[in-house]
């Protein structure tokens, strides 16, 4: 195999598929590889930790058809320092891996490609697909995925949940203490439920650069395919079902509120200094036509301060400040709407105006 | 049908390599054989399609050589097998407590909703985990011998039966193995509350599987069958001491099918002893490359800095105001084993307290002969069994064989006796130290020089001597 590309080209495809490689935690040492093929003048790298897997596309200036892995960390750091510029030509001897660029040149120890998993195939015609702009996708993205769960021992709420209503296509995450749900795609005519696991999703939003205008989104029984620009990203599903989080949104509720949302979250700050070390909490008391947001702590003392507000009923509840934190982070408007009943413990926000975005805080009660 | 896939798992296990069986099998079931139609499945879709492109012709090859015709195999997407835990969030679990003021009503509302949040339910933990709540890692102290033992133990408990498992942990005696194991044990329990997790010293697992193989429940089964498949039941199985591992080939069989059982379907296994897996010499090196899977670990003494820091700890823990000078005389002392580091410094506080004086005056005063007392961490098994077959004028191998001559069956009874007295060795621990495999023998042999002690002024004389020999 041989092969020529400019060092920008890739340096930028390998900082995108060898993250994957490099954090396998597989017993099978060639995971840490990437495996570059060339087939027909195109090159691809590829790289796996058999949750996911990543394939870049790379523009050549030239190549002979070819096969070969190399371990991902050790082409990555080669090439990251190479001056911006140069022509990288590659070319293997057996499984040597001869690289030259000007005046650098180093051979790596590459691993037969046979020992390489095999990628899944997707037969197209049965699958599901979707596609939006990428703007779009990561915001939403991002919006959702701060409630999805780390515990490994509910995999369900570990992934990111892509499900379809009303001709919508929806994505919501929840960790059991907050949930997220997002409008994601509207007019879809096909049907999709689908768990994807959360760090496939943040892999993919890594690799988003600004190349790619449009995301495609396919779903299959037990895999999900992202594609963009020159890469594609394919991730195994999680097994399981995805808790029936929809009865937890209240659809209408007898305390409201529309608060500034700048104001709301230096509020947050200030009270959370206060807050006790063990839970971090902090009340949010809606007054008639004001906020009210306090804390008090044993060691240090307390804190409040009040806000003009737009107000609906009165009543008070406490949160775990960073929870509120990221929740006010996550809203796009100046302004923001959070409602709750007295009775219940869930707590909705959303913006001001636009109702594609819901964000459900469970209350601590103390 | 499982045994069957079991072992067309061993089969191919045997000749494919070991990380690559363990990446693409575990996880893996037969999940229907429709004459000869065989649907086999795979936890996620990267493995199904390996089995597609790479393991088929093995995988039915092996299917075979167990008597299953094959027409057709297809491979499909199910992980029924792997990580469901009986695991829910509930409620009550909810950043803090319940609603202020629930109505009943409210309160079944909540559990309609909580119920639909749920997917398992927790089954019930009713059995002796062994666990002794008093180990934790918030009072283990970490330094530079342990820090890896311990970011190790870290990331089990963040994910069990994940990158470390098995974990094989290994050090000499007095060094922390067993708080460290009962710390990981303790801390799964406490964040994944339907664990099953058993911590179990090794002699104990064997000598009840053995007692267990002769009884019979009404049934038909042997009680054996219930131990083992209580132990694969488990979620997490702590084994201690693992270099006190005895028996017949059958009996070690039992133990690594239920290694390979929990293994394979990703259940954490912690093992700890005071040797490599390739020193144990009951193991062939088929079992101890097995527990030497993911790398052994190893626990060393902790140099003189934290060993003062130990101490300081302790001191703290018990409210005692102990002079740096003591603290550091001990310190410097005690250098193989942390156990009895800690030891000494209770003797040292207790005198103080008998005496009224102040710690630092009992060193000075030279009031408990440290020093003499301290040279006991030198003392190994085999410097007692040496210097016992010395003073009968036998050789090692004698004292440890099987011979009944009389002369060496009263030294390896002495043995025996100075084991557990110096060493505070169980009955069973002695035995097999001294080659024997049935501790009754044993504790016959103990009771014996026991009792002879106390009739006879040479034998007393004799242990004497081979007891400052041992100490010299």
């Amino acid at each position: 195999m041989e092969l020529e590309v400019t060092q920008e080209k890739l340096n930028k495809a390998l900082s995108v598929v060898s993250k994957v490689a490099v954090g396998g935690r597989s017993t099978l040492p060639i995971l840490s590889n990437v495996l570059i093929r060339c087939d027909g003048g195109k090159v691809s790298l590829v790289t796996t930790n058999l949750d996911m897997a990543v394939i870049d596309y790379l523009p050549t200036l030239s190549a002979k058809d070819g096969v070969v892995t190399v371990p991902a960390r050790v082409l990555a750091e080669f090439v990251s320092n190479l001056p911006r510029g140069e022509k990288v030509s590659l070319k293997t001897e057996g499984i040597k891996v001869k690289l030259a660029a000007g005046k650098y040149t180093s051979t790596m120890n590459g691993v037969a490609a046979d020992d390489f998993p095999e990628l899944p195939e997707m037969d197209e015609k049965k699958a599901v697909k979707f596609s939006m702009g990428v703007d779009e996708f990561k915001t939403g993205l991002a919006e959702v995925i701060v409630a999805a769960s780390n515990d490994t021992t509910r995999p369900a709420l570990t992934g990111v949940f892509f499900s379809t209503r009303d001709n919508t296509l929806f994505i919501a995450a929840t960790d059991g203490y907050r949930l997220t749900e997002r409008r994601f795609v509207e007019n879809v005519k096909s049907e999709v439920k689908a768990i994807v696991p959360a760090s496939a999703m943040q892999e993919v939003m890594r690799s988003l650069g600004d190349e790619a205008d449009e995301i495609e989104m396919i779903f299959e029984e037990s895999q999900a395919r992202f594609r963009f620009g020159e890469i594609e990203v394919i991730s195994k599903l999680i097994d399981g079902s995805y808790p029936g989080f929809h009865e937890l949104i209240p659809k209408d509720t007898e305390v409201k509120i529309v608060v500034d949302r700048a104001e709301l979250m230096r509020m947050v700050k200030m009270a959370r200094v206060f807050s006790s070390v063990s839970d971090g909490a902090i009340s949010l008391e809606v007054k008639d036509q004001s906020l009210v947001v306090s804390s008090i702590s044993n060691e240090l003392g307390e804190n409040e301060s009040e806000t003009p507000a737009e107000t609906v009923g009165t009543g008070k509840k406490s949160f775990s400040a960073r929870y509120m934190m990221d929740a006010l982070n996550s809203m796009e408007e100046d302004k923001v709407r959070i409602g709750f009943d007295n009775t219940a413990t869930q707590v909705v926000m959303k913006n001001e105006k636009s109702d594609n975005y819901t964000h459900v805080v469970m209350s601590l009660v103390r | 049908m499982f045994d069957v896939w079991r072992n067309v798992l061993a089969e191919i296990e045997q000749n494919i390599p070991h990380e690559s069986y363990v990446t693409w099998f575990s996880g893996s079931e037969l999940i229907s054989n429709d004459d000869g139609v065989i649907k086999i499945s795979a936890p996620n879709i990267f493995k199904a399609r390996q089995f597609e492109m790479k393991y088929d012709k093995q995988i039915r090859a092996a299917l075979e050589s167990n008597g299953i015709k094959v027409k057709e195999v297809s491979y499909i997407v199910s992980n029924k097998t792997t990580i469901k835990r009986p695991r829910e969030i509930t409620y009550d679990e909810l950043p803090v407590h319940k609603p202020k003021t629930a109505s009943k009503q409210d309160s079944a509302e909540i559990q309609a909703t909580t119920s639909s949040l749920a997917d398992n339910t927790p089954y019930a933990t009713n059995f002796n985990s062994g666990l002794n709540p008093a180990y934790t890692l918030d009072n283990y102290i970490i330094g530079t011998n342990n820090n890896v033992a311990v970011s190790v133990a870290q990331n089990i408990i963040d994910s069990p039966g994940g990158r470390f498992n098995p974990f094989f942990l290994y050090g000499g005696p007095g060094l922390g193995k067993t708080h460290l194991v009962q710390a990981i044990g303790n801390a799964l329990a406490k964040k994944y509350p339907n664990f099953k997790i058993k911590y179990t010293s090794t002699t104990d697992f064997f000598s009840e599987y053995i007692q267990s193989i002769r009884r019979k429940t009404p049934k038909g089964e042997t009680q054996a069958d219930l131990y083992i498949k209580m132990y694969r039941s488990l979620d997490v199985l702590i084994m201690d001491d693992f270099q006190m591992v005895f028996g017949k080939q059958s009996t070690l069989d039992a133990f690594f099918s239920v290694f390979n059982d929990l293994h394979s379907r990703n259940k954490q296994i912690i093992v700890t002893s005071d040797r490599m897996p390739n020193e144990i010499k009951a193991l062939d090196p088929r079992l101890s490359s097995r527990l030497a899977m993911t790398g052994p670990i190893d626990l060393q003494m902790p140099n003189f800095e934290e060993r003062c820091a130990i101490l300081q700890i302790k001191a703290e823990l018990m409210h005692r105001e102990v002079e740096n000078e003591v603290i550091e005389y001990i310190a410097e002392n005690v250098k193989s084993n942390i156990r009895e580091l800690e030891g000494e410094f209770n003797k040292v506080l207790l005198y103080a307290d008998v005496r009224g004086i102040r710690p630092i005056e009992v060193i000075h005063g030279g009031f408990i002969n440290t020093s003499s007392q301290m040279k006991k961490n030198n003392v190994t098994s085999q410097t007692i069994i040496s210097k016992t077959a010395e003073a009968y004028g036998i050789t090692v191998e004698q004292l440890c064989s099987r011979s009944r001559v009389s002369n060496i069956k009263t030294a390896r009874q002495v043995a025996m006796y100075l084991l557990q007295e110096e060493l505070s060795m169980s009955t069973t621990k002695a035995a097999i130290e001294v080659g024997l495999k049935d501790h009754t023998t044993a504790m016959h042999g103990v009771k014996k020089i026991k009792a002879d002690m106390a009739t006879s002024f040479d034998l007393r004389e004799k242990i004497d001597g081979i007891r400052r020999k041992i100490y010299e």
